[in-house]
């Protein structure tokens, strides 16, 4: 019965194009509004690296300066001083760990046609690239040499490498920046995980860092740290002083073996902070800690307030369509009173009548569904229009797809509980009787 | 009035009516506060910059290829200034360190005594080798500019030199000395003995800050003298004649290129741009906003339209009795926009304290502030018309049924 009920409510959809279409639009709006908020939300909440995202750890240590009757609950800046970074990725207990900062270059294209422009990329340690499970499309991340000697040796990621060598495999070029020669070791493949949880704070390009260089090699060039510099103190001018200084400007993460390594890694942090109160720093006495990738997105608010906004609205949105839905829904069928007194006159059953309007429903559900998915993709694109980081992540991928008619379809169910509901209450007598 | 008989009419049937007040309701409550978001941010990216002419107003960064000495890249940038200053239409240049609505710049903590326990507060920190009052176009209400021997060359590599002389925007004064003339008293840069400070030559009445945030922080700026050199490139703000800044931005873009030897990476950008990129989020959340206020208000709209249809079809036999007995036109209408006034009402009624509570859920969770009671009233007053004109026309066609049709029992 259940295909002969399809098309009936197919059938039907005909019957009062006015009333069908006015439905289906206000359904499809609804839903258009609820899938692309949900979509991005599900897009900034995921988990971008399932299976490692309790293994990965932020810490943090709070090296600022101490105030009178201040709780230290909410820490101005929560990266960590060149000192400590390199403090820690010495003797930590972990399985990997890396230290990263954002910082640009200029790059003169072995081109003439290219002119020179200013890059913008990441100095991370040789770790990262296994922690974050970085794809290469040509080459490989650094040696451990590279790294001690601090070598002149670059990471591209696929864009800039195309811009500059289109098809050709760079590694083993070379390209100057800053004035010097670095050689390519390898291009990065399609990364873009989102968000890009690596670097929460002071985060590089919507489109990812364009090179990648080892840390000792921008120090050793002096290179500007770019996003944020947070100093609580006055320091000296110069490069130097900027390492030795309580300036953060460094992100780390770990990697541990398992989930059960964090108390491990907590301790060994908790030890560190100690040592290095002895010495007469981190006098605040704030608590060390340590966040996992979710816990760290949290605590960035990823999700931001506008985000969350923009979800409350659209379910709101969708509660009013479906109230709307569920009057037009009333009107269509009580129409339709003389016919529901007919069938149950010739023996089926207020059983029979809820399945074969509850299917009609369904159907509007499906057409609303159809509508709803183009309307959301506009509604992306549109929102896409608030900031290139935004662009990139209003996404529809096929999770979000099948969403949408699930939404569409089960808000349509609801709505027609009642109305259905209603149209089995007819009394066949009643009906057969008035004409 | 003949509100009674209404009133136990639809109390019998009460699923339409409730229908449709809880459309209302729930219109209301989202409108309200939409509403007041939408003018909320609008406010916020619509806050002044104290420029004078911000359409007139951009600026380079520029950055030499060639590997230069300090002292090279000094006099590189002293060139660079009389280039810029002899392109025509090119009211006034100065090298300065940040640009306000550019997201991108530096903060520091102010006191007005170093023994305090706390800063006073936050300021954004503009450096500029020439007039930045001059070039920004701002208003100083209190003392004086720099003067040019007051500028001194700093070479950021080594120069530990802190600046001696600052000029703070209004606020900021009032928030460290208020009541009292600023100029002449000195300012810390933090607190602690360590800290150092400066003496303040002028106020100006309003500089956003680089990174213009919500906060205090956004129009607190401090200005202070130094030209700056040996980072490797330089930053120069430019305002042109009215009208002017595209032809003009051209010109100054070839001319900095022709007069460097080597080729320069340069970054042009307007002031108007910062601002449009700064609040792109607040105006595209208004916008979303505001599309789904006018979506809520159509679907309202149909909703009412679409149920009044509904019970005049439903009663047409009682309007035609009614007819047939003796009443007029007028008070078939009158009825069914009295009957629809009273639905609005009760969904205006429940819209209100739904709002209140939606307001109350978005403060204590979204960090979002009070719904102030005229965007309530307004609402209600919004929604009680769209419940009447939206009732006129079905009440119209009640009105119009002929009574011998609608009591013919066929």
């Amino acid at each position: 019965m259940f295909a002969y009920y399809f098309k009936l409510g197919l059938r039907n959809l005909r019957r009062n194009p006015a009333l069908t279409a006015l439905m289906v639009l206000i359904l499809a709006v609804g839903v258009a509004a609820s899938v692309s908020t949900l979509a991005i939300l599900h897009v900034m909440s995921g988990d971008p690296i399932p299976g490692k995202s309790e293994r990965l750890f932020v810490p943090f240590v709070d090296n600022g300066q101490p105030q009178e009757g201040a709780t230290y609950d909410e820490p101005e800046d929560m990266q960590l001083s060149y000192q400590d970074a390199m403090n820690l990725l010495r003797k930590h207990p972990a399985e990997r760990a890396t230290a990263m900062f954002g910082t640009g270059m200029p790059v003169e294209p072995p081109r003439k046609d290219i002119p020179a422009f200013q890059a913008y990329g990441l100095a991370p340690t040789r770790d990262f690239f296994a922690m974050f499970e970085v794809p290469f499309l040509h080459g490989q991340p650094w040696s451990a040499d590279d790294e001690t000697r601090g070598a002149n040796v670059v990471v591209l990621n696929r864009t800039v490498a195309e811009k500059l060598y289109g098809d050709v495999n760079p590694v083993g070029q070379r390209l100057v920046m800053k004035g010097e020669p670095f050689t390519v070791v390898g291009v990065l493949g399609d990364w873009n995980p989102m968000p890009r949880y690596y670097k929460l704070i002071g985060s590089g390009p919507a489109t990812g860092e364009e090179f990648m260089i080892p840390l000792a090699t921008a120090v050793r060039k002096e290179l500007t740290p770019y996003g944020s510099v947070n100093c609580s103190q006055t320091r000296d001018p110069g490069y130097a002083s900027l390492l030795a200084s309580e300036c953060t400007w460094v992100q780390a993460w770990f990697e541990t073996r398992s989930g059960a390594d964090r108390a491990e890694l907590q301790s060994f942090l908790d030890n560190y902070a100690n040592e290095q109160r002895k010495l007469g720093r981190l006098k605040r006495n704030a608590p060390n800690r340590l966040y996992d990738v979710m816990e760290w997105m949290e605590q960035r608010k990823v999700v931001g307030n506008d985000t969350r906004l923009s979800a409350w609205l659209a379910f709101g949105f969708l509660v009013l369509c479906l109230v709307n839905t569920v009057g037009l829904l009333l009107a269509k069928f009580s129409a339709r009173a003389s016919e529901v007194g007919i069938r149950r006159a010739l023996g089926a059953s207020r059983r029979e009548i809820f399945q074969q309007f509850l299917i009609e429903t369904g159907v509007i559900g499906l057409a609303g569904g159809l509508l709803g998915l183009l309307l959301a993709f506009g509604a992306l694109a549109l929102i896409g229009m608030q900031s290139r980081s935004m662009a990139a992540m209003a996404r529809m991928d096929w999770e979000m797809l099948g969403m949408t008619f699930v939404i569409s379809i089960c808000a349509a169910l609801v709505a027609g509980l009642l109305p259905t509901w209603r149209a089995c209450q007819v009394t066949p007598a009643m009906q057969l009787k008035s004409q | 009035m003949e509100i009674r008989p209404i009133l136990s009419a639809l109390l019998r049937n009460k699923t339409g009516p409730l229908l449709v007040a809880m459309q209302v309701a729930l219109s209301l409550a989202i409108l309200a506060n939409a509403l007041h978001i939408v003018s909320e941010r609008r406010d916020v990216a619509a806050r002044p910059s104290g420029l004078l002419d911000e359409a007139s107003t951009f600026y380079f960064s520029v950055r030499n290829l060639n590997q230069d000495t300090p002292e090279q890249m000094l006099s590189t940038i002293k060139r660079e200034l009389e280039v810029l200053r002899a392109v025509p239409g090119v009211v006034s240049v100065a090298q300065v360190s940040q640009m306000p609505m550019s997201q991108s710049g530096g903060t520091t903590s102010v006191a007005a005594d170093y023994r305090q326990q706390r800063e006073s507060g936050y300021a954004s920190t503009y450096f500029t080798g020439d007039s930045l009052v001059k070039t920004l176009g701002l208003k100083l209400v209190e003392g004086r500019d720099f003067l040019p021997q007051e500028i001194p060359e700093v070479n950021e590599q080594t120069n530990a030199e802190v600046p001696k002389l600052v000029i703070v925007t209004k606020p900021l004064a009032d928030k460290l000395w208020p009541g009292a003339p600023a100029v002449g008293k000195t300012m810390y840069f933090g607190t602690g003995d360590g800290a150092t400070g400066a003496q303040v030559v002028g106020v100006v009445e309003r500089l956003m800050s680089a990174h213009a945030e919500l906060s205090d922080t956004g129009i607190s700026s401090l200005i202070m003298p130094a030209r700056q050199y040996g980072g490797g490139g330089a930053m120069y703000a430019l305002r042109s004649e009215a009208g002017q800044r595209d032809r003009v931005m051209q010109e100054a873009e070839q001319a900095l290129r022709k007069s460097s030897a080597t080729p320069m990476i340069l970054r042009i950008k307007t002031v108007e741009d910062d601002r449009k990129d700064r609040y792109r989020a607040d105006t595209a959340l208004s916008w979303m906003l505001v599309t789904v206020s006018v979506l809520l208000l159509l679907i309202t709209c149909s909703g009412i339209v679409g149920m009044a249809s509904l019970w005049v079809n439903q009663r047409r036999k009682q309007i035609g009795v009614r007819r047939a007995l003796g009443a007029r036109k007028l008070d078939i209408l009158r009825y069914f926009i009295l009957e629809n006034v009273m639905i609005t009402s009760a969904g205006v009624l429940g819209g209100v304290l739904l709002g209140v509570g939606l307001n109350a859920l978005l403060v204590s969770r979204l960090e979002m502030s009070r719904l102030p009671l005229p965007y309530l009233v307004a609402g209600a007053v919004v929604f009680w018309a769209i419940g009447i004109l939206s009732a006129y026309g079905p009440a119209w066609r009640a009105a119009g049924i002929s009574p011998a049709l609608a009591t013919r029992s066929t």
